[in-house]
């Protein structure tokens, strides 16, 4: 004990000033700080659950959740359980966060080029739509292209586009390849795969022909006219063949009310939903694409005319490249909000996971419900930060 | 006898077409046919875009019902017969925003001219302005009228506290800040037994006051927390750093909606059946977490991009642990990141708009719920007329969070962030 004491005090330093004896006090003591705050939650928590007979446990996934959900990606009949339930809003979620983010991106990076255009008139209508979007709280604009779905004119008196488009309040409807079947939605999958194979394939034919040989090959359009061209007459054989297994349902307006069946109808709220994150987040994008942009060397882009590349293959080839570096981060952590802030969604009546979860603790036990939607926001949140990263270590130099 | 004589250069002007209104025109928008197509097209549909919007704007918008909703956009319900019977309580909140613009005028003495002075006078000068408003006197009595033109005074009283007397510090104006803070919640929370100050139910604050300051409380609480977190992240005890990073990734991974919402429904659970706790706070508190979990990614940010010969420098000097971190390391990091908290404070002023998913009518959950009940009732005629509300919250918005962020690119040039 005198040994242990004398080791601590050495060289005459007090133990209340001995740098480890301090940090592990401060260790200790934090984390019994928490430790009791979180024993005391608990002790609270099931005292509640005690006196005010408050339901709790897993058990209810199992119980029919017999709520109608509004939209919804996956079949979902009102017996099914809450367990389901769950996955049906989480898959609404999932596909919002997905288009949103392919839409997004797209316009982002549109908005922010035009942001560094050398034309004064192009740049400064980005100018105003960054400024504008970025500055306006999410929900608002939400609310505004809601509403204006809403007044549309109802479903009889709607527009109707060649009797294939029909736009009213109740949202829009548009033709759509219908898998009948579980064998119809593999062909389906197989015709996509095989259109995107043999595309990537000629894209890599024709840049390895444009650097052998030097002559402009425009492997991007050769690539892309090849998968839709191949998808095009794959679907058309199939269809000779075997006789129209690939439906595309078309909207049509059907019995006494007019009611749009057929096809695939976005309804107001996902349609709102999905104009407002996207022109949110966009503007966010187009800076950080004009800040990825502008952080590339400008001898770069100068070397790049010298050597007689055009300013659109300078851009694609030159700049884009090194800029990604910088954007892919920030731009992550741009998805992630874009997911997030789909939970907005409640405001406008789509059943997003959030919105789902809020419904379901009026039936169910709001901790069990609680510690789910956390899991599964945790997981989306995780997903997206791993494939940032591996994406980040593919591009990073050295 | 022949002189040599010099060469003399001929300067002859730069053509016409390279200077002046057509060079500009020539060199931003026709330099090529590629340009020329583009700024035909782009011009096009922003004139069309422009018209529709003033065309729509000037003649078909109809802003009766921002005018219907009145002062409930700015205070809520707080000034009705169910939250203040058989009284006027207009004046608190006005009193209230009457010792922020004193706060103003005493910053504007201290930092002298500049940005400060500018933002304390339009400030003031328009919320001054607000006192001419067209309302009829019922709706809109002298005391209000006074009392938002006793803006101007106030702003020139603060100037002169600060110039002629010893609070002319910026120790004063922090400690002053927080007392006037304090002092605005009792303020607008009342006192019980108080002639005058009668307690206004929290449940009753709405509007832009809610929303100013939820996020206000929101950025200076999560101020400490988060600075406290960003330390214990970059701290080599494992026990303090787990905790940390569970607390930021957890609040970070989260939508702020659920957590908000499931604020509602856990945490009454998680506290004693007596505690006091009502949804105002619930919310603040969340918010504040939140903000938090943000503030310490921006800070640990400045902190790992600060040159670790600083802190050599400063242990080498025999500062000790914690004067090295409070007087050499947080104030550069703090001072590096200070666009990323301005943005998070942007980020915020617009979350604070996510309330209505706990039943609190802060000014857009307001709006909407009003405007649609008046259509409902007959009071407006069209749900068109809710697009003009939308329009209208979209300005007031677009307003505070295009100015903040105004602000902070200036504070920005004028610190040297970056340019070094």
């Amino acid at each position: 004990m005198a040994a242990i004491l004398q080791n601590l005090t050495y060289q005459g330093i007090p133990i209340w000033r001995h740098a480890q004896i301090i940090q592990w006090t401060a260790q200790v003591v934090s984390g019994f700080l928490v430790v009791f705050l979180v024993a005391w939650f608990f002790f609270n928590i099931a005292n509640a659950i005690d006196e005010r007979e408050i339901p709790y446990g897993f058990s209810f996934l199992e119980r029919a959740y017999q709520t109608p959900i509004g939209q919804h990606f996956l079949p979902y009949e009102t017996s099914d359980t809450f367990l389901y339930a769950f996955v049906v809003a989480a898959v609404n979620t999932i596909v919002v966060s997905i288009v949103g983010v392919i839409l997004a991106t797209l316009l982002g990076i549109f908005v922010g080029v035009c942001r560094l255009s050398t034309n004064w008139l192009v740049a400064k209508v980005a100018l105003v739509y960054i400024e504008f979007f970025r500055n306006v709280p999410l929900l608002i604009q939400l609310y505004f292209w809601f509403y204006i779905v809403l007044s549309l004119p109802p479903v009889r008196e709607g527009y109707v586009i060649a009797n294939r488009v029909y736009i009213n309040n109740a949202g829009v409807s548009i033709p759509f390849p219908f898998a009948d079947g579980a064998a119809a939605a593999l062909v389906w999958i197989a015709l996509a795969a095989a259109g995107i194979i043999a595309g990537n394939a000629v894209h890599k034919g024709l840049t390895q022909r444009e650097i052998t040989t030097g002559q402009p090959s425009y492997p991007l359009i050769g690539g892309f006219a090849t998968a839709i061209a191949a998808g095009a007459v794959a679907w058309l054989v199939i269809s000779f063949v075997a006789g129209a297994p690939l439906v595309v349902s078309q909207p049509a307006p059907q019995g006494a009310f007019g009611r749009i069946a057929g096809g695939f109808t976005v309804s107001g709220g996902l349609m709102a939903l999905l104009i407002g994150l996207v022109m949110y987040t966009s503007s966010f994008i187009a800076e950080i694409v004009r800040a990825g942009i502008q952080s590339v060397g400008r001898g770069q882009i100068e070397a790049a005319r010298a050597l007689g590349l055009s300013p659109m293959s300078t851009l694609r080839q030159v700049t884009f490249p090194q800029a990604l570096r910088v954007i892919i981060p920030p731009l992550i952590s741009q998805f992630l909000n874009l997911t997030k802030n789909s939970s907005l969604a409640g405001a406008i009546g789509f059943a997003d996971l959030t919105n789902v979860a809020k419904t379901m603790t009026q039936t169910a036990p709001a901790i069990s419900i609680f510690i789910l939607i956390m899991a599964a926001y945790l997981a989306m949140s995780l997903t997206y930060s791993l494939i940032g990263n591996l994406y980040n270590r593919r591009i990073r130099i050295a | 006898m022949s002189t040599v004589t010099e060469p003399v250069a001929i300067r002859l002007p730069p053509p016409r077409s390279e200077t002046g209104v057509v060079g500009w025109l020539r060199a931003n928008l026709f330099s090529s046919w590629f340009n020329t197509v583009l700024t035909v097209v782009v011009g096009a549909i922003a004139v069309w875009a422009l018209w529709f919007a003033l065309r729509w704007l000037l003649v078909d918008a109809d802003f009766t019902v921002v005018s219907t909703l009145g002062g409930l956009l700015l205070i809520g319900q707080y000034n009705t017969d169910l939250s203040c019977p058989g009284q006027n309580c207009f004046w608190r909140p006005q009193a209230a925003l009457l010792l922020v613009t004193i706060l103003l005028g005493m910053s504007w003495a201290i930092a002298g001219s500049g940005l400060t002075k500018r933002i304390a006078i339009a400030v003031a000068v328009v919320i001054a302005l607000f006192a001419f408003l067209p309302y009829s006197l019922e709706r809109m009595g002298w005391d209000v009228r006074l009392l938002l033109l006793a803006n101007v005074p106030a702003l020139l009283l603060g100037w002169a506290l600060a110039r002629y007397t010893a609070l002319g510090t910026w120790r004063w104006v922090s400690i002053l800040a927080v007392v006037a803070f304090l002092l605005i919640l009792v303020l607008l929370r009342g006192l019980p037994g108080v002639p005058g100050l009668q307690p206004v139910s929290v449940l009753h604050w709405g509007g832009l006051m809610l929303n100013l300051l939820l996020a206000v409380a929101g950025i200076v609480v999560s101020f400490p927390i988060g600075i406290a977190l960003a330390l214990g992240r970059r701290s080599r005890l494992p026990v303090v750093k787990l905790l940390c990073v569970v607390f930021i990734e957890v609040f970070r991974g989260v939508p702020l909606i659920t957590l908000l919402f499931m604020s509602q429904v856990l945490v009454p659970l998680a506290f004693p059946e007596n505690f006091p706790l009502n949804s105002l706070l619930r919310a603040a508190i969340i918010i504040t977490l939140f903000s938090a979990a943000y503030m310490a990614e921006n800070i640990r940010g400045g902190l790992q991009a600060l040159h670790p010969g600083q802190a050599e420098a400063a242990r080498a000097l025999g500062l000790p642990g914690w004067q090295t971190t409070l007087l050499i390391s947080l104030p550069q990091a703090i001072r590096n990141v200070i666009p990323a908290i301005v943005g998070q404070f942007i980020a915020l002023f617009k979350d604070t708009s996510l309330v209505y998913i706990i039943g609190m009518l802060d000014i857009v959950e307001l709006s909407r719920k009003f405007a649609t009940t008046y259509v409902e009732n007959g009071m407006l005629p069209y749900l068109d007329d809710v697009h003009e509300v939308f329009i209208f919250l979209a300005v007031v918005f677009w307003i505070f969070c295009f100015g903040m962020s105004y602000v902070s690119g200036r504070i920005e040039r004028h610190l040297g962030v970056g340019e070094r």
